[in-house]
C-alpha cells in the first residue's frame, strides 16, 4: 500500500497504488491542520470510488471529508456516460439534501432584542423532529406533480415567486424525474413529510452578515453588513431515504449482473445506460424535486412568520432568495476533458456545485460573478457565502465543500455535553436555539464539528471557491 | 415489552448499535428494540395495536437490514413505534443456499410528541460495517444507522 503524498499546502494525493484495483488517483483537499482529523476509513473510501468502472479524472474529496457509506462525505466523482456507472452511494440517503439562503431588509440591531420570540414563532411555523407532520396534504395528482416539477410545484401553489425559481440550482427542478420508478413505500413515506425540516443536522437559522470579503459580489447578491439572513438546510426527507434504500437493493443485484466488483456493498452501482441505473436516475431526480419543493414550502412559511412577527409587508421585508444549492446529487454535466467537451455523470455527496462566471447554467444576475455557494457551519460559529471559480471547473468538476464536517460522533458529543446546559451556553454566545429532540442540542453542539472557517479557508486558498461573506448565527431551530 | 439489550457504537456522523442474543431471533428482536430506543423512550410506548412485517433476502445479514428498514418504514409512514416484537416464522441458513425469510409481529402504538420523547429520526439501516455472526455462546450483530 502506497503512502499519501502532499502535493501542495491544500492537496493530498491518494496514489493509484494506494489500493489494488484503483483506476485513477485520488485527491483530498486538506491542509496539514485538517489532515490531523482525516479518518483512515474516509481515505479508503476515496480509493474505493477510484475502482469503479468508467471514472473520469480523479476521485476527489473536499476538506469537510468524513467516512460515509460507500462514497465518502465530501466526495465528488465523475463517470463516463457510456462506460461509467451511476451509484446511489455517490448521492447518499438524503437525496438533494441542500441549503438555501434568504436575504432581508432587516438589520441585526432591530431583530436581536426579539430573537427569543422570533425563534418561538419560527419553531411553530416549521414542523421538525420525530413525529412531526407536514402542513401539506398531497392528493393523488399533486403527489406526482411535485416529483415532476419540484420547487415549481410549490410556486404554483403560491408558496413563493418566479424569482425563487430563477435563483435555485437547476431552477429548483430536475428534468428526467420518473414517478413510475418510485416504490409504493417511498410514496407512502413521503406523503406526510412534505414541508418538514427533519432532524439530525438539518436546521433553520436566523443569521446576520458579520463580514464581507467581496463588496462587489455581495452587492450583486443584495448582501450588506449587519443584514439579517435566513438559512435553511434540509432535503427529501423520508421520501428520498426510502428511494435510496430501495435502489441499493436494485443496484446491488445489478452490479452482480453486470460483473462489477464491489469493495463495499454501499458502493452498489450499475452502468449508467442500464435499465436499473436509468430507473434509479428517474427516482433520484424525482426525489431531488421533492426536496426542492420542501425547501420552497419552508421558505414560504418562514417569510409568513417574519411578515406577521415584524408586521411588515413582503416588499418592506425584502426576503428574496439569494440561492439554493444541492449537496447530495448526481447530474449530467458538460466538462472539458483533455481539451474535449464531454458529458459526464457527476456524483456530489456532501459536496456543492461551484460553477464559474459565464457558465450557461447560471441565472443572468450571477453570470458575471459566478455561482453563489452556501456553506453552513455549526450552530455556534459561522456560515459562509462563496462563489464558484474557473479553477473549480478545471480541477474538481466545478465542485467545492458543503459544510464543517463532524469531529465527534453523536454519542461522544452527548457524553461530552453531560451536565452542561447547551441551550444556555448557546444563549451566552448570543444564539437562541430550539430543538425538538431531547439530545439534539448536545449532538449538534459546536465542538462536535470542525471549525467551518478552516474548511472554507482551504477551498478559498486552493482557488476552487472565493469568499464573499461570513454569516453568524442568532437563532436556530433544529429537529 | 422486550427489554432492549444493546450498546451504542461510536460512528463519526451517525449512530450504530451492537447486540448479542442466545438465538438468532433474539438478536433480531434486540436490534429492532434498539432501533425503537434510538427514536423514543420505549418504556412510554403502549401496546395498542399490532403491525406485521415479512421480509426475504438471500442471506441472514441482508435479512436483518431489510427487517430494520421495514421498522423504519412503519415508523416514518405511520409513526408506528413498537413496544414488543414477536418473531413468527424465521428461516435463516448461514451457509446460504436457501433464501432467508422472516415474519414478525410488533405490538405498539402511534408516536405522539405529547407523550413520547423525541429522539433521533433514522434515515436507514445501512450495510456499512454490518456484522451478524454466530459466536461460542450465541449470536452477535452490529448495525449502523444513517441519521
Amino acid at each position: 500500500m502506497a503512502e499519501l503524498k502532499r502535493i501542495d499546502a491544500y492537496r493530498l494525493l491518494v496514489p493509484r497504488d494506494y489500493k489494488e484495483g484503483m483506476r485513477t488517483d485520488g485527491i483530498i483537499f486538506v491542509d496539514e491542520h485538517l489532515q490531523k482529523d482525516l479518518e483512515k476509513g474516509a481515505i479508503d473510501q476515496v480509493a474505493n470510488v477510484a475502482t469503479l468502472p468508467g471514472i473520469v479524472g480523479r476521485s476527489m474529496a473536499m476538506p469537510d471529508i468524513h467516512t460515509g457509506y460507500g462514497f465518502p462525505i465530501g466526495g465528488v466523482a465523475a463517470f463516463d456516460m457510456k462506460d461509467g456507472v451511476l451509484s446511489p452511494g455517490g448521492v447518499g440517503y438524503d437525496i438533494n439534501c441542500g441549503v438555501r439562503l434568504i436575504r432581508s431588509n432587516l438589520i441585526k440591531a432591530e431583530v436581536m432584542p426579539k430573537m427569543s420570540e422570533l425563534v418561538d414563532a419560527l419553531y411553530k411555523a416549521i414542523p421538525s423532529g420525530v413525529g412531526s407532520k407536514g402542513r401539506i396534504r398531497l392528493n393523488e395528482r399533486d403527489r406526482e406533480r411535485i416529483l415532476l416539477k419540484g420547487a415549481r410545484w410549490a410556486v404554483e401553489q403560491a408558496y413563493g415567486s418566479q424569482t425563487d425559481l430563477e435563483n435555485a440550482e437547476s431552477g429548483g427542478c430536475m428534468t428526467g424525474a420518473d414517478p413510475s420508478s418510485i416504490s409504493a413505500k417511498a410514496y407512502e413515506r413521503g406523503l406526510a413529510q412534505q414541508g418538514t425540516l427533519g432532524s439530525g443536522n438539518h436546521f433553520l437559522e436566523v443569521q446576520y452578515v458579520d463580514e464581507i470579503y467581496d463588496e462587489a459580489a455581495a452587492g450583486v447578491m443584495g448582501i450588506f453588513q449587519h443584514q439579517i439572513t435566513v438559512m435553511i438546510h434540509t432535503g427529501s426527507r423520508g421520501f428520498g431515504h426510502q428511494v435510496c434504500t430501495d435502489y441499493l437493493e436494485v443496484m446491488g443485484r445489478a452490479a452482480e449482473k453486470y460483473n462489477i466488483q464491489l469493495l463495499d456493498r454501499e458502493l452498489a452501482c450499475a452502468p449508467f445506460s442500464s435499465p436499473e441505473a436509468q430507473d434509479y436516475f428517474g427516482a433520484m431526480n424525482a426525489s431531488a424535486n421533492y426536496a426542492w419543493a420542501n425547501r420552497q414550502c419552508l421558505t414560504h412559511w418562514t417569510r409568513e412568520a417574519f411578515y406577521a412577527f415584524f408586521r411588515v409587508s413582503p416588499r418592506e421585508a425584502g426576503m428574496s432568495l439569494i440561492y439554493d444549492v444541492a449537496h447530495n446529487i448526481a447530474k449530467i454535466e458538460e466538462h472539458l476533458i483533455g481539451g474535449v467537451r464531454q458529458k459526464l455523470v457527476v456524483h456530489r455527496k456532501g459536496c456543492t456545485r461551484a460553477f464559474p462566471p459565464d457558465h450557461p447554467d447560471l441565472p443572468d444576475r450571477y453570470r458575471a460573478i459566478g455561482q453563489p455557494v452556501l456553506i453552513p457551519g455549526d450552530m455556534g460559529r459561522a456560515s459562509y457565502i462563496l462563489l464558484g471559480t474557473q479553477k473549480a471547473m478545471d480541477e474538481t468538476f466545478g465542485s467545492t465543500c458543503h459544510g464543517a464536517g463532524r469531529l465527534l460522533s453523536r454519542h461522544q458529543a452527548v457524553r461530552q455535553a453531560k451536565g452542561r446546559a447547551i441551550r444556555r451556553e448557546m444563549e451566552d454566545r448570543g444564539v437562541v436555539v430550539r430543538a425538538a429532540g431531547r439530545e439534539t442540542l448536545a449532538e449538534e453542539m459546536p465542538e462536535a464539528y470542525k471549525n467551518i472557517s478552516n474548511v472554507v479557508d482551504v477551498v478559498h486558498d486552493a482557488g476552487i471557491s472565493k469568499k464573499v461573506a461570513r454569516l453568524r448565527p442568532l437563532g436556530v431551530i433544529k429537529g | 415489552m422486550n427489554k432492549a439489550r444493546f450498546s451504542i457504537l461510536d460512528i463519526s456522523g451517525d449512530i450504530g448499535i451492537s447486540t448479542a442474543g442466545a438465538t438468532l431471533p433474539d438478536v433480531f428482536v434486540n436490534a429492532g428494540m434498539a432501533l425503537y430506543s434510538l427514536s423514543t423512550d420505549v418504556d412510554a410506548v403502549q401496546e395498542q395495536f399490532a403491525r406485521e412485517v415479512h421480509v426475504e433476502a438471500d442471506t441472514c445479514d441482508v435479512l436483518l437490514i431489510r427487517f430494520l428498514n421495514e421498522l423504519i418504514f412503519l415508523l416514518e409512514s405511520e409513526w408506528f413505534v413498537g413496544h414488543r416484537i414477536e418473531i413468527g416464522a424465521m428461516q435463516c441458513d448461514l451457509q446460504g443456499g436457501k433464501p432467508a425469510v422472516l415474519s414478525a409481529r410488533i405490538q405498539g402504538e402511534e408516536f405522539s410528541p405529547d407523550r413520547h420523547e423525541r429522539r433521533l429520526l433514522l434515515k436507514a439501516a445501512t450495510y456499512h460495517k454490518l456484522r451478524l455472526e454466530q459466536q461460542k455462546d450465541g449470536w452477535y450483530a452490529e448495525v449502523i444507522f444513517d441519521i
